[in-house]
């Protein structure tokens, strides 16, 4: 079947069979590689995208239930200010990440920090719970979630004025 | 070949993102019986491009080495595990390819297999290190108190960041390999073998590590030899990917151990004889098998002193998935059980182990297992006063101590323990001398005065990179800009060894520091560029004969000592940790931030494996329902930890650090959770079904 959906602010379409998943689709149709697909079962995070500004998992979601959606990926993301907020913000903490879990992370702080302007601690960790991986300093990612919280209510409040 | 826009020396691409013109799949047939052999493997029917290869296909030796074991590439007369290959399947379609794996009938002459390894026969002993001090046996017979205990302690995922995987190709008239391991000239040396072609026609260009703990060092190697092969035979660039399943059902895992402690006490208290048995069950091949006795044996000796001891170290032959290092090579087995044996013998005589361990540690000049007098002070004391001042851990400890001996009933009062630990990690060279070559980095300082370091040295983050570059920037008087790293491809760059054992900040970066010097002594007489190479040639291997041991156990030690608070939940039982302190002596710390998060990283997972991660092999090493159930702690319920290295001397070496949270947080943990459960724990982790159960026996 063909489909249509938006990718990263792009209307694109491609042809798929019912048996193929998101993230297979992202990958090898339109050679997406910030996400991969490593367990195939929604566990490990590493496929994660944003699917009309949810965080879900594309390697458990068939490519056919996209249709008409909009999909953000990390390639899409990092066109954005926010992106930049959310880099910087790591950056200035030092968050190390091993460079597997890097677009995760990202796209997780993005999803919380649309929600919650000044999060806790303990909503950062929960949220970033969804990228589970053996490189992460929880106490360096907090304090770069803040940070880049802080780099991104100081560009809205300067925008709104 | 698809690469990044822009190639980044620090970020290599990743096997899963390799794509090369033309490039097909291949999948694993694997055996369905633990112990036997194969009578006939029965490819499906395959589809136009499909190929099924089999041993007889290999051109080369259907085998590989590694640390003085060999394994077969493709096992075919004597299947030593359940999921070994057998063979392969190619082709255009991965998920077919699973299909048509799945489809393959292995037909086999199936033998009795051994899982058994706590108790064992002699012929599944693969490796025994036996060494005795003084007299235990009298030292046992006239003490005041004797205890005995059993330690145990569970197998564990590496849970790397990427699934291991390989692709091969054809370059001209070289196979290129492609994968992520720890030692990339292994790879070349292995594939070369395998291929029955010179080690100079291989060449190996590693792909993103990330994180590994040591679970990269070899089997990358097994992979990347089923992607030459599959290569070779089909003349197409092949990649092998495994999935994050089949990883966990196949590859190795860290070793399962059992120690038995035994330690008699003379009249004032102090440690009189030791006796320790270990047994590791390293699997179906006992790779590295000696290398972890014999880390183990040190670290059960070289931290008290004891003038009568005796230990047993065995590696036991399974027909399990090959098991053994994680996160270091074997010390950390011996650290838990030591560690919280001495805190419950402490504990029975009621004194707080914090301070029986500095009546008992060893001091400078004081023998040691080999014989030889301990070179440098133990820095027991400083450590432990550091630690309990960040953690409050004497009051702490009194005070539950207390609450304890108290408790009438079950779940009465407050639940909370404190446990104590301290160990060391030695980095630098293996002590079993199955790996005896000469280790080199070269350095060029080029006409546009940038420095070039060669190494293939692995890193799985940036900050050893960083390391290295700013000691060639102090030395050379460079900008750091101006000191890149060569990426590590073997045409490229010098061996420089398997990066374990925390060589990467030891050895690699001694190497480059000289190697500097060397230019930077000839810089101004002669013209550039300045080429200088730095050799490591490996110490003599530790010598085992008839209970004397001989040799140097390590390079350089750090040292470190965790206290862990924690408590039950009244209702569950399920241990809460409530805090982890760690203080480390770990020599010059180069980057204080970087080092701190290191340990933290290291700590998250050493509780981690106290808590929740488990593999409870059976027949196989792990079971469908185990991978479904296993998972990292979440990062919202670990506890705040607190890190602080001692002030270095002004000579201090660089050490290696990320062993240090493995071997001291589980004994911390244990001891913990059994003064809060007020029941002695012996294995790791602790179900709240178990702590349940132990609480209920008066």
């Amino acid at each position: 079947m063909t489909l249509s959906f938006i990718l990263n602010g792009e209307d694109v379409s491609a042809r798929v069979r019912s048996v193929d998943r998101l993230s297979d689709l992202l990958r090898e149709h339109f050679g997406l590689l910030g996400l991969q697909s490593d367990c195939r079962g929604g566990r490990c995070g590493r496929c994660l995208i944003m699917l009309g500004g949810r965080l879900v998992p594309s390697c458990i979601l068939p490519a056919f239930r996209i249709r008409g959606m909009e999909v953000v990926t990390i390639e899409g993301f990092s066109q954005t200010d926010e992106y930049q907020d959310i880099v910087a913000g790591f950056k200035s903490a030092g968050v190390e990440t091993c460079g597997f879990c890097d677009s995760a992370k990202i796209l997780a702080t993005a999803t919380l920090l649309e929600r919650r302007t000044r999060p806790t601690n303990a909503e950062i960790l929960e949220q970033l719970s969804v990228a589970p991986c053996r490189c992460t300093d929880p106490e360096t990612l907090v304090h770069g979630v803040q940070a880049a919280a802080e780099r991104r209510a100081r560009r809205l409040y300067h925008r709104a004025r | 070949m698809r690469r990044r826009e822009k190639p980044d020396e620090n970020r290599p691409i990743t096997t899963g993102d390799l794509t090369v013109e033309g490039m097909i799949h291949a999948a694993t047939v694997r055996s369905p019986v633990a112990r036997g052999s194969v009578r006939s493997i029965e490819f499906p029917r395959l589809p136009t491009g499909y190929r099924g290869i089999l041993p007889e296909d290999i051109p080369g030796a259907n085998t590989m080495t590694c640390f003085g074991a060999s394994i077969p590439v493709l096992a075919h007369d004597s299947l030593s595990y359940a999921g070994e290959p057998v063979a392969l399947i190619t082709g255009p379609d991965p998920v077919l390819l699973e299909e048509l794996a799945a489809a393959t009938k292995v037909l086999c002459e199936a033998e009795e297999a051994l899982f058994s390894w706590e108790s064992f026969s002699s012929e599944q002993v693969a490796a025994k290190r036996v060494a005795v001090l003084g007299d235990p046996d009298l030292a046992f017979s006239i003490a005041e108190t004797v205890l005995e205990d059993d330690y145990t302690s569970k197998a564990l995922e590496h849970y790397y960041s990427e699934p291991q995987g390989a692709a091969a190709s054809y370059d001209y008239d070289k196979m290129a390999v492609w994968c992520a391991t720890q030692w990339p000239y292994h790879v070349r040396d292995s594939v070369a073998l395998v291929l029955g072609c010179k080690q100079e026609e291989v060449s190996v260009r590693p792909t993103r590590l990330g994180v590994h703990l040591d679970g990269k060092l070899w089997y990358p190697s097994l992979l990347a030899c089923h992607a030459a092969l599959a290569s070779f035979v089909c003349g197409r660039p092949v990649k092998l990917m495994l999935t994050r399943e089949e990883d966990f059902l196949y590859t190795p895992k860290r070793a399962r151990s059992s120690v038995n402690v035994r330690t008699a006490l003379g009249r004032g208290g102090d440690l009189a004889g030791l006796d320790l048995r270990i047994a590791i069950n390293v699997g179906a091949y006992p790779l590295l098998a000696e290398e972890m006795l014999g880390q183990a044996v040190f670290a059960a000796t070289c931290v008290y002193a004891c003038p009568n001891l005796r230990v047993e170290a065995y590696a036991v032959l399974t027909n399990h998935p090959p098991m053994g290092p994680f996160g270091g090579l074997g010390a950390s087995h011996s650290f838990f059980a030591l560690e919280t044996h001495l805190n419950r013998l402490a504990s029975l005589k009621g004194e707080d182990p914090m301070d029986w361990k500095s009546r008992n540690v060893l001091h400078k000049g004081q023998t040691i297992l080999t014989g030889e007098p301990l070179k440098d002070e133990v820095p027991y004391a400083a450590i432990a006063e550091k630690l309990a001042a960040m953690s409050d851990y004497r009051r702490k400890y009194a005070c539950y101590e207390l609450v304890r001996k108290r408790r009438g009933g079950r779940g009465e009062g407050p639940l909370r323990g404190i446990g104590f630990s301290f160990a060391y990690q030695g980095s630098g060279p293996f002590l079993s001398g199955e790996d005896s070559n000469a280790y080199t980095v070269e350095a060029v300082l080029d006409k546009d005065l940038h420095a070039w370091l060669r190494t293939s040295a692995a890193v799985g983050s940036d900050g050893v990179l960083g390391i290295w570059r700013r000691r060639a920037a102090k030395i050379l008087g460079l900008p750091l800009e101006a000191i890149s790293v060569v990426p590590p491809l073997t045409d490229n760059v010098p061996n420089s060894g398997p990066s374990t054992l925390s060589r990467n900040v030891t050895v690699v970066n001694r190497l480059v520091g000289r190697a500097c010097e060397a230019i930077q002594k000839r810089r101004f007489r002669d013209p550039l560029p300045l080429t200088a190479k730095s050799v490591y040639r490996v110490p003599r291997p530790i010598l085992w004969e008839e209970g004397r041991v001989r040799g140097s156990p390590f390079d350089t030690a750090a040292w470190a000592a965790a206290a862990v608070e924690l408590e039950l939940d009244p209702w569950t039982f399920e241990p809460r940790p409530i805090g982890v302190w760690m203080c480390l002596d770990g020599g010059e710390i180069v980057q204080s931030e970087r080092a701190a998060a290191a340990v933290r990283i290291g700590a998250f997972d050493a509780l981690g494996a106290c808590m929740r991660e488990r593999v409870d092999p059976t027949e196989r090493l792990g079971h469908r329902e185990e991978y479904f159930r296993y998972g990292l702690e979440p990062l919202d319920e670990l506890p705040p930890i607190s890190v602080a290295f001692l002030e270095p001397g002004r000579r201090a070496a660089v050490k290696g650090i990320g062993e240090l949270p493995f071997n001291t947080i589980p004994a911390a943990f244990l001891s913990a959770l059994s003064q809060a459960g007020g029941a002695p724990f012996t294995s790791l982790p602790v179900a709240a079904a178990e702590i349940i159960r132990a609480t209920e026996t008066p």
